[in-house]
Parts: C-alpha cells; sequence; structure tokens
C-alpha cells in the first residue's frame, strides 16, 4: 500500500523512467517482433477473411482487393447451393457432413488407438525406450512421405501389396481400388488418420498414466478389484480430463485438416472435406470470395463444436 | 475416495481360489504379458512396414516396381531411383535444387523463431506488463484458425503489397519464410514461456543484484540453462518448414523454386508413374527428420506431450 500511494505522487517523468516501466517497455519491445508477425499474418487475416467472404474476389480484382464489389450473402448462397456440399441423401454426402462424419470418427479412433498404445508402453519392459521412439515415426515423418507410401501400398492394381497380401490369404478375388471407391475411401483415411496421429494422444496419456498415485491401486488391490475392474474405476476416471482434452484438440486439427486428405484421394470418392472444397473454389476455380465463405462456414462449425463441447463434456469433468 | 467406494461392490478376485497354483500364476503373469508382446509386435510391424516399404521400394529397379506382383526384397540396392531423382536432363529430376530450396526455407525459419521466441518467451515468463495475458491468448488462439481460412486473405494480402513495394508473391521463398515464421512462433513461444518458468528466478535475481541487465541475464543465465528446449524448438520449427505442403503448393509455381514436398507431389502426379522414384524422394525428405528426432527423443518427446505442436 505504501508503493501504491508513492507512486501516484511521484511525477510523470519519473514514472516513465521508474524500474517497473522501464521492464514494461522492454518486455514490450521483447515480445513485439512476434507480436507483428502473428497479428498481421493470423489475427488480422483471419478478420480480412471475413470481409472477403462478403465481396466478389477472383482472380482479375487479386491485386486490387479492396475495391471489389460487395455482393452480401451471395458467397455463402452459393456455398451451400453448392452440390459439393449440400447433403443429397446417403450416396452423396457432401462436404459439411463428410467433413463431421470424418472428424468424429477418425478422432474417436485415434484416441482409442492411442489409449491402447499408451497401456501397453506403461508397464516397463525391456527396450521400451526403443519402442516408444518407434511409436512416434508416424506422427514425426512428413506427411508427404507418409501419405504416398500408403497410396502406395494400397495401390489399386494387383501389383500393390495389401491387393497382393489380401488375394493370397483369399479374402479377396479381384484387386480393391481402396482410394478410388465411395466408402471405402473414407475408411482408408479414417484409418490413415488414427495411424498417423495416434502417437499424440499416446504420449499425452501416457504421460498422465505414469503421474497416478499408486496408493490408488494398491487400495483397490485391498478391495480385491481384478485387471479390468481397477482399470474401469481407477484408471479410466483418473484418465478423463486428459482424454477429454486430447479429443477436443484432435477433433480441431482433424476439421482443420488439409494436406492428408488431398495427398491421399484428392478429395475425391466421397472423401471431399470442407478444407478440400474451400481450396478447390479459391485456387482451382479461382472465386476466392466463394472460398472465404466456405473457410467461415467451417470456423463456425468448429466454434459451434468448441462451445458445445465445453458446455457439455467439459462441465462433466469439473464436477468430478 | 468415490472412487474407492465404486470399487468394492462390483468385484470379486478373477481369479479365485478355485484352480492350482499354477493356475493363477498362467492367469496373474503370462496372460497380460502375451497381450502386451502381441499388442506391441502388432503396432511395431503396422508403424515399421509402411518405412520399410518406402525404402526398399527406392531400391527397386523399374521392372521389380512395375512387375505383376509386388517385388518384397529388392533383388540388389539398385540407385535407379536415385540416378534419375538427380538427373539434371529429365523433367522430374533435379532433386538437388529442391533439397536447396526446402533448407533454404526451413533453416532460415528455425534460427529466426528461436530468436524471437527466445526474447517474447521470456518476457512472457518473467515480466509483468500491461497485456501480457491478452497477448498470450491471442497468440494461442492460432491453434484454432484452418490453414485453409488463413491462406486466402494471406494469398489477397501479400499480393497487393508485393504489388506497391514491388515483391512477387509467387516463387518467393523469403515469403514463405515469413509466413512459416507465423506458423511456428506461437508454438515456440508457448514452449519456451513453460520452459523458462522453471528456472528458478533466484539465479537471475542474484545476477541482477550483482548489477547485470536485464539483457545480460538472458544472455548469460537463461539461456545457458535453457540449451535443450531452445534445440527442441529449433528442431520443431525446422521439421514444421520442412514439412510444410499447403502454402508452398499455393505459393510456388515455378518448378525451380519447388521446396521437396512439393515436387514429390508433382512427381506422383506425373502421367508416368515412377513410384520408385517418389519412394527415393520420400526416404530423402524423412530420413533427416527421423534422425533429428531420434537423436533428441527425449527433449521432443516432453515437447510434444505438453501439447505443443500443432498437426
Amino acid at each position: 500500500m505504501a508503493t501504491e500511494s508513492k507512486r501516484l505522487r511521484i511525477p510523470l517523468f519519473n514514472r516513465w523512467n521508474s524500474l517497473r516501466a522501464r521492464e514494461a517497455r522492454l518486455a514490450w519491445f521483447l515480445i513485439l517482433p512476434t507480436a507483428i508477425i502473428v497479428f498481421g499474418l493470423i489475427v488480422f487475416p483471419a478478420f480480412f477473411s471475413i470481409w472477403i467472404s462478403f465481396h466478389d474476389v477472383g482472380l482479375g480484382n487479386l491485386n486490387d482487393v479492396f475495391s471489389a464489389p460487395f455482393i452480401g450473402f451471395q458467397n455463402y448462397t452459393d456455398v451451400f447451393n453448392d452440390f459439393a456440399f449440400k447433403f443429397q441423401g446417403l450416396n452423396s454426402w457432401g462436404a459439411a457432413v463428410t467433413s463431421i462424419v470424418y472428424s468424429f470418427v477418425a478422432t474417436t479412433l485415434t484416441v482409442l488407438i492411442g489409449l491402447v498404445a499408451a497401456l501397453l508402453l506403461n508397464r516397463p519392459f525391456r527396450g521400451r525406450g526403443p519402442v516408444r521412439a518407434i511409436f512416434l515415426f508416424p506422427y514425426v515423418a512428413p506427411i508427404v512421405s507418409v501419405a504416398f507410401v500408403w497410396r502406395w501400398i494400397l495401390d489399386p492394381r494387383p501389383s500393390g501389396v495389401l491387393n497382393d497380401v489380401l488375394m493370397r490369404l483369399e479374402l479377396i478375388d479381384l484387386p480393391l481400388a481402396f482410394l478410388a471407391e465411395r466408402g471405402l475411401a473414407l475408411l482408408i483415411v479414417v484409418m490413415f488418420e488414427a495411424w498417423r496421429y495416434f502417437p499424440f494422444a499416446m504420449l499425452m496419456i501416457l504421460a498422465r498414466l505414469q503421474a497416478i498415485d499408486g496408493t490408488l491401486y494398491e487400495a483397490a488391490d485391498v478391495d480385491g478389484a481384478g485387471t479390468m475392474a481397477k482399470f474401469r474405476w481407477v484408471t479410466l476416471p483418473e484418465l478423463r480430463y486428459v482424454l477429454g482434452a486430447i479429443f477436443l484438440l484432435r477433433l480441431m486439427w482433424t476439421f482443420n485438416k488439409f494436406d492428408d486428405i488431398f495427398l491421399l484421394t484428392g478429395g475425391g470418392f466421397g472423401t471431399k472435406v470442407l478444407p478440400i472444397l474451400t481450396y478447390e473454389f479459391s485456387f482451382k476455380l479461382f472465386d476466392f470470395g466463394k472460398g472465404a465463405a466456405t473457410a467461415m462456414i467451417l470456423f463456425t462449425i468448429l466454434v459451434v463444436f468448441l462451445i458445445v463441447y465445453a458446455r457439455v463434456v467439459m462441465r462433466n469433468v469439473d464436477e468430478d | 475416495m468415490e472412487k474407492e467406494a465404486d470399487v468394492s461392490p462390483t468385484t470379486r478376485p478373477r481369479y479365485g481360489k478355485q484352480g492350482t497354483l499354477i493356475d493363477q500364476l498362467a492367469a496373474w503373469i503370462t496372460w497380460p504379458r502375451f497381450i502386451v508382446a502381441v499388442g506391441i509386435s502388432f503396432f511395431l510391424f503396422s508403424i515399421l512396414f509402411p518405412f520399410y516399404w518406402m525404402v526398399s521400394s527406392s531400391f527397386k529397379s523399374r521392372e521389380e516396381i512395375g512387375g505383376r506382383e509386388p517385388v518384397y526384397i529388392p533383388s540388389a540396392l539398385r540407385l535407379d531411383a536415385y540416378k534419375e531423382l538427380f538427373d539434371p536432363e529429365s523433367p522430374i529430376g533435379r532433386f538437388g535444387g529442391n533439397i536447396v530450396n526446402s533448407l533454404k526455407i526451413a533453416i532460415p525459419t528455425a534460427l529466426i523463431a528461436l530468436i524471437l521466441s527466445t526474447l517474447g518467451a521470456y518476457a512472457i515468463a518473467r515480466m509483468r506488463f500491461r497485456g501480457q495475458s491478452v497477448m498470450l491468448n491471442g497468440i494461442l488462439l492460432v491453434y484454432l484458425f484452418p490453414g485453409v481460412l488463413l491462406i486466402i486473405p494471406l494469398f489477397a494480402m501479400l499480393a497487393r503489397i508485393g504489388d506497391s513495394i514491388g515483391f512477387n508473391v509467387q516463387d518467393n521463398l523469403p515469403v514463405l519464410v515469413v509466413t512459416y515464421l507465423a506458423m511456428t512462433l506461437p508454438v515456440a513461444l508457448y514452449m519456451l514461456a513453460n520452459y523458462f518458468r522453471t528456472i528458478p528466478v533466484e539465479i537471475e535475481q542474484a545476477a541482477m543484484i550483482d548489477g547485470a541487465s536485464r539483457l545480460g541475464v538472458i544472455w548469460r543465465i537463461t539461456l545457458p540453462l535453457a540449451v535443450p528446449a531452445l534445440v527442441s524448438v529449433a528442431i520443431y520449427c525446422f521439421m514444421i518448414a520442412w514439412n510444410e505442403f499447403l502454402f508452398a503448393l499455393v505459393f510456388l509455381n515455378d518448378r525451380e523454386m519447388f521446396t521437396m514436398p512439393i515436387k514429390i507431389n508433382t512427381i506422383f502426379n506425373d502421367p508416368t508413374p515412377r513410384p520408385h522414384v517418389v519412394m527415393a524422394a520420400s526416404t530423402i525428405m524423412t530420413i533427416p527428420v527421423v534422425i533429428l528426432f531420434l537423436a533428441l527423443e527425449r527433449y521432443l518427446a516432453e515437447g510434444l506431450s505438453a501439447g505443443s505442436v500443432k498437426g
């Protein structure tokens, strides 16, 4: 309190020179370059994207964006009426429904496989360190390499490895075009996603598993709990929060993901998700306004998820 | 409390008193171990096989790669694919130039991101200033924005700026470096700030009492203590820039300027399929990343589990 009243009485000049003020100035100076780059190249463009989505921006006026004509919700209605976007029955889901189904299924599978992997690595055994390192490979390797090696494994010709193996096992008679068949392609993309991103879930779950208080298991032992009972009544409740957090993060990132599907199927055969549609509108048709409108729809769906998630799932976790 | 209460009513000892001691041992020890061994083998196989397939395919000859049946083990370590990849005559060759382009982008991105994020992270971890939390939350908000949402306005914005100061947005490697900085800085800042908080303040205070300035403290005390974190942050940023696909795809048009991911995509989509060449290029692109990762796995895994990498 003494310092507070003293600070009020000192003249402005001294306050400018005070240690606290100099500290704050130095802090701003240190963070300014980062702030300028992040705000200039991410936060501003994000708002600019809203502006673009209400204007008619094409290749012709790209260099003079700010004088692009205002067209209200035209871009949005165009997107909603686009056959690639809207749901038209079970044979043609449209990008919005495909995106939602794809992200939910892929995220759930990723978290489940991550949980299994974490449980496998939880107990010490010889060679656990190297095994854990190998488990991280799919997540660390460049997306282009792993996407193309999977395309090559899933090659539709009889010379594709998976086709060869399945035909030798006599599970199929004719080679399958895994990535070029509606339904199957989406399933494969979901499985690829789980293969690539389970290590992220695994690492976070493993960290939490190692932090569980051992006395909880001892207490369960005293009560006569078996392995399954201990998992159900001790491990899972302890993991609830981290599982919720991973699910949320992965759901966001999967929903926003462009590279994986673009490289695997190019967005064909029932795998056209919203990020791919955004890319096609903008950089194939060069209708940037329509692309931006699609991106804004994508972002809106994402924010709705987050709010619902925060209100339903996170509140339940907090009650614990 | 609640948990312990839940345990008791539902459960009896699963492997009860009936059965011999050997049965109990078999049930308690072998069975879980067996499951764990099978599970781990399954995981190892499904992870390692694609990598094996990538490397082995890159050593196959054109006949082996284009045959009726897959060749599981190449008959010899043939370098045909690599020769084609670096062939100066072939349109899909000259991969050396693409490696150089990738390095020209990834190394500056990693270094600049490291320097800027060190400064910013120190301010966030150690200093008090007005607007601090707004700044930090604003920077973390970046996690939310999809790349495809940002690329349209960025493209339009940079095209406009480029027009007025006279640079080309397309085929301009520095432009890519700047956009990658925007992608990597929030991650780097977050990781480093977390690390700086674990360094005891008292060490720094002692140095300041001895007359060191803030910048002197950062340089002489904090940075030497944070070397592991600095190295992992630099490697993360390097890897993000090295692997990035979407922005490079949009911003690069000229074959000579392509980074490796875009070049590999071009080779793959060439009308003549050359899977062995694609695999050779993928191998070249993957090996440095995996080696860097293995060398620093201990530090990197910690950073990964801090949930700090967007991917």
